[in-house]
């Protein structure tokens, strides 16, 4: 199947990125105005990816409304896989972008280097247009090596976090950045090995189990950790077998903001609730791909930049490819 | 693995810190039980390069009981991890005061990080204007490398 990047927005910005997003992924563009002339695009095409600039709640409830009556809520041409919301505002201040039914993805726009980052997320949606979108290797450019790092027990997760902080110390990021990094992969790693393992009817099994619980990842426990670098982005992934994935739960803990709201700890679950908003808040790009019952990926990416400043501040998106 | 070298001066506790603070990390094993009211528990981080959501539990379940005894608390010399900590979690510090922080540097020359420390009473007076250092391995220009509206916005609450 041919795909066409269908672009809603009249910002001169989101017209460069678009454009280098469809290069790099190998899609014709289209570009309309209007939350109604895309939706007519969608109504008479297939295979359309549609990136929509929904910085005001107003220009979301167009979109919801025209995709609803042009198109259908529940056609399959309204596929969350392939919608890409823009805003230049945090997620948590887009709580209308949160409880769409069609959420799917959410790009932050800070286009420092408009060009740059329209490459890198084109290969991003490049990947989410197979029919599975597994496999950090895709994400990156061509060059990069990827290195598969297989946890046999949950108490390897500590010497697995410090070999890629110092795998990205090597690669010359700043030791504050490569910190930030070490703690994106300690988050993705505990979910892998706590929150992901479910029983047949969908039950978590370790959900309150003590972090300290050493356990063993053998069969289908198994943990796999991939990095990979191609010289200006670092992807890594923490892979599990499970495909237990909630959307829902996994979209609010990243939008949840504690800053202006006490943290409450919680003493039924062992888990905190808090490292992938964290993530999220200091520069990292938050991918998932799951398919359920089978396996899910979670993968993060960060630029390497020159400053801190710019670490935390870069262009980065929440990524979710769910297959049922 | 956390190091913590403890120091007792009259009524108060000193706890330095050295390591990260993740899961296996046990604040009463660590410290031991509150100092109680009247005495004074003063933490330490600047040798805290990270800390994982696990341990941000722990540390808030630990202070909040510290804070809650009665005993004053104090965090020193706030490393730029925990200073992210503080800025993100409204409840972080449990009402404790947060005396000295260390603030990120970048030199414009040869790239090299380099950490200040200032009091916060100071930085509070400089209203973000910070001085330029200089950097310990070339002599070039230092500038403060974080944002400054996210990295001191504690001082504001």
């Amino acid at each position: 199947m041919s795909f066409t990047l269908l672009l809603i927005s009249e910002l001169p910005e989101d017209k460069v990125f678009a454009a280098e997003v469809a290069v790099t992924a190998g899609l014709s563009l289209k570009i309309v105005g209007s939350a109604a002339e895309g939706a007519s695009v969608i109504a008479q095409e297939d295979g359309v990816v549609l990136l929509a600039d929904v910085s005001t709640e107003k220009q979301y409830l167009a979109l919801e409304s025209a995709l609803q009556s042009q198109v259908g809520l529940f056609s399959d041409k309204v596929n969350p896989n392939r919608i890409h919301f823009m805003t230049s505002a945090e997620l948590e201040k887009v709580q209308y972008l949160v409880q769409s039914p069609f959420f799917g993805q959410f790009l932050l726009r800070n286009f420092t280097n408009v060009k740059e980052v329209g490459a890198h997320y084109g290969r991003i949606i490049k990947q989410s247009i197979q029919e599975r979108a597994f496999g950090l290797q895709g994400y990156l450019s061509p060059q990069a090596k990827v290195q598969t790092i297989r946890l046999k027990k949950s108490s390897q997760k500590q010497d697995a976090v410090e070999a890629v902080k110092n795998f990205l110390i090597a690669g010359k990021f700043q030791s504050r950045m490569a910190s930030a990094i070490a703690n994106a992969v300690d988050e993705l790693i505990m979910n892998a090995i706590y929150d992901a393992p479910v029983d047949d009817i969908g039950k978590q099994l370790f959900v309150a189990t003590s972090r300290t619980t050493q356990i063993e990842l053998e069969g289908k426990h198994c943990v796999d950790i991939q990095v990979g670098f191609d010289g200006q982005y670092v992807g890594i992934a923490a892979i599990d077998l499970f495909g237990s994935l909630d959307k829902a739960k996994l979209i609010t803990h990243i939008s949840k903001i504690y800053s202006d709201e006490e943290y409450r700890v919680r003493t039924s679950i062992a888990g905190a609730g808090i490292g992938l908003a964290t993530v999220f808040k200091t520069g990292g790009s938050l991918l998932f791909v799951s398919e359920s019952r089978v396996k899910t990926e979670a993968l993060v990416f960060y630029k390497r930049c020159d400053s801190y400043r710019e670490f935390k501040d870069q262009f980065r998106f929440v990524s979710t490819q769910f297959y049922f | 693995m956390i190091n913590v070298i403890k120091e007792q001066k009259g009524n108060s506790l000193t706890v330095k810190m050295a390591g990260s603070i993740e899961e296996s990390v046990n604040f009463e094993q660590i410290i031991g039980p509150s100092p109680g009211a009247g005495n004074e528990l003063q933490v330490n981080t600047k040798e805290v390069p990270r800390i994982n959501s696990v341990g941000v539990k722990a540390w808030i379940k630990y202070f909040q009981m510290v804070s809650g005894s009665g005993a004053k608390l104090k965090f020193i010399e706030c490393s730029t991890a925990i200073v992210e900590q503080i800025n993100l979690i409204l409840n972080f510090t449990c009402g404790g005061e947060v005396e000295s922080i260390y603030v990120p540097f970048t030199c414009t020359a040869c790239k090299g990080e380099l950490v200040g420390l200032f009091k916060t009473v100071d930085l509070k007076k400089m209203e973000l204007q910070l001085p330029e250092l200089k950097c310990t391995k070339c002599g070039g220009k230092a500038t403060f490398d974080d944002i400054p509206e996210e990295y001191f916005a504690f001082l504001s609450r």
